[in-house]
């Protein structure tokens, strides 16, 4: 009897979590289009929308370096929380910025998507 | 008595991250700790006990992992800046105590730039002490051969390169201190790649 090679289960998780960390700069750009946030929001919508869990110790890093490259500002404000959040907003670099990775998205996942249109029928 | 404790365990926690992010401005690392104790704080969402600081502390991760990836960022955003020679040697050696790969390139490069300067002052020095700067071959008490260059008043010790450790010296010098430094910007990538995957 022939087995069906589908490879390790591994690989694609793999592959998954490759595909992404490709995608992690655009994703919280994109978040931040309409409204200032917060880490945690950030973190959490991440997670919700998008389905992308990262380490959360991460993300600061990652906001600082988008900070330092101009694409976002932050500031402390006094929460209701009781205390104080940093949060974060895209500046007319980072607008700029983030449509242009769109548009590449788009053009990326389209071609992409030409290339899988076979695999719809299911027939070789 | 819950409070005071959860309090004491996010301040413990803080504290050793503070004392992994030396290698930032000070400026730069309160910004990081506030925003740590904020988003711990955001976590337990009112539940300010010891069980769920502890869980909010386990998903941001380690001290020093939150340090390394911190830092290494910082470190990958200066070099853009410059990459200087004396740039690239500040930055490896502020990851130097964040992982085994950061102290074993602090350790090469500490040698390649001691190497490079030991060559260059003895070039230099060779005119104006002519018997005393070279490179130097000796037998230490054991009968082992050694080799080694500066200056020495050993008599024991015998010169090899004579008048040549002057052109020698001052090319070994740039050549050692070119190596050292692309080891030291090849590292610092590395490490930064390294950060970066652990998103």
């Amino acid at each position: 009897m022939e087995r069906e090679r589908t490879g390790p289960p591994d690989d694609l998780t793999g592959w998954e979590t490759q595909v992404r960390k490709g995608g992690l700069s655009l994703a919280v750009l994109a978040i931040l289009w309409p409204d200032r946030l917060y880490g945690l929001e950030i973190l959490k919508r991440l997670d919700a929308e998008a389905g992308m869990s990262i380490p959360e110790g991460t993300i600061y890093p990652l906001l600082n370096r988008m900070k330092t490259e101009g694409l976002v500002t932050s500031e402390w404000v006094e929460a209701d929380a009781g205390h104080p959040r940093k949060y974060y907003r895209l500046t007319e670099t980072g607008r700029r910025r983030v449509r242009d990775m769109a548009a590449s998205w788009r053009t990326f996942a389209q071609g992409l998507e030409r290339l899988l249109a076979p695999l719809e029928g299911g027939s070789r | 008595m819950s409070k005071d404790a959860a309090q004491a365990h996010l301040d413990t926690y803080l504290a050793q991250v503070h004392r992994h992010l030396r290698g930032l401005p000070d400026a730069e690392v309160r910004e990081t700790l506030a925003e740590l104790r904020s988003h711990v704080l955001d976590k337990v969402a009112g539940d300010f006990t010891v069980p769920r600081v502890e869980a909010a502390i386990a998903e941001l991760g380690s001290p020093r992992e939150v340090a390394r990836v911190n830092v290494t960022e910082r470190v990958i955003a200066d070099l853009e800046e410059s990459r200087s020679p004396l740039r690239v040697l500040r930055s490896v050696g502020r990851l130097a105590s964040l992982s085994l790969y950061g102290t074993f390139a602090f350790l090469v490069s500490f040698l390649g730039y001691g190497s490079a300067a030991a060559f260059l002052v003895t070039a230099l020095a060779k005119p104006f002490f002519w018997d005393k700067a070279g490179m130097w071959v000796y037998r230490d008490p054991t009968g082992d051969l050694n080799v080694s260059i500066g200056l020495t008043d050993a008599p024991q010790a015998h010169e090899v390169l004579g008048g040549w450790i002057i052109p020698i010296g001052l090319a070994a010098a740039v050549v050692l201190a070119w190596l050292t430094w692309r080891f030291g910007l090849f590292s610092l990538r590395l490490m930064g790649r390294r950060a970066r995957r652990a998103r």
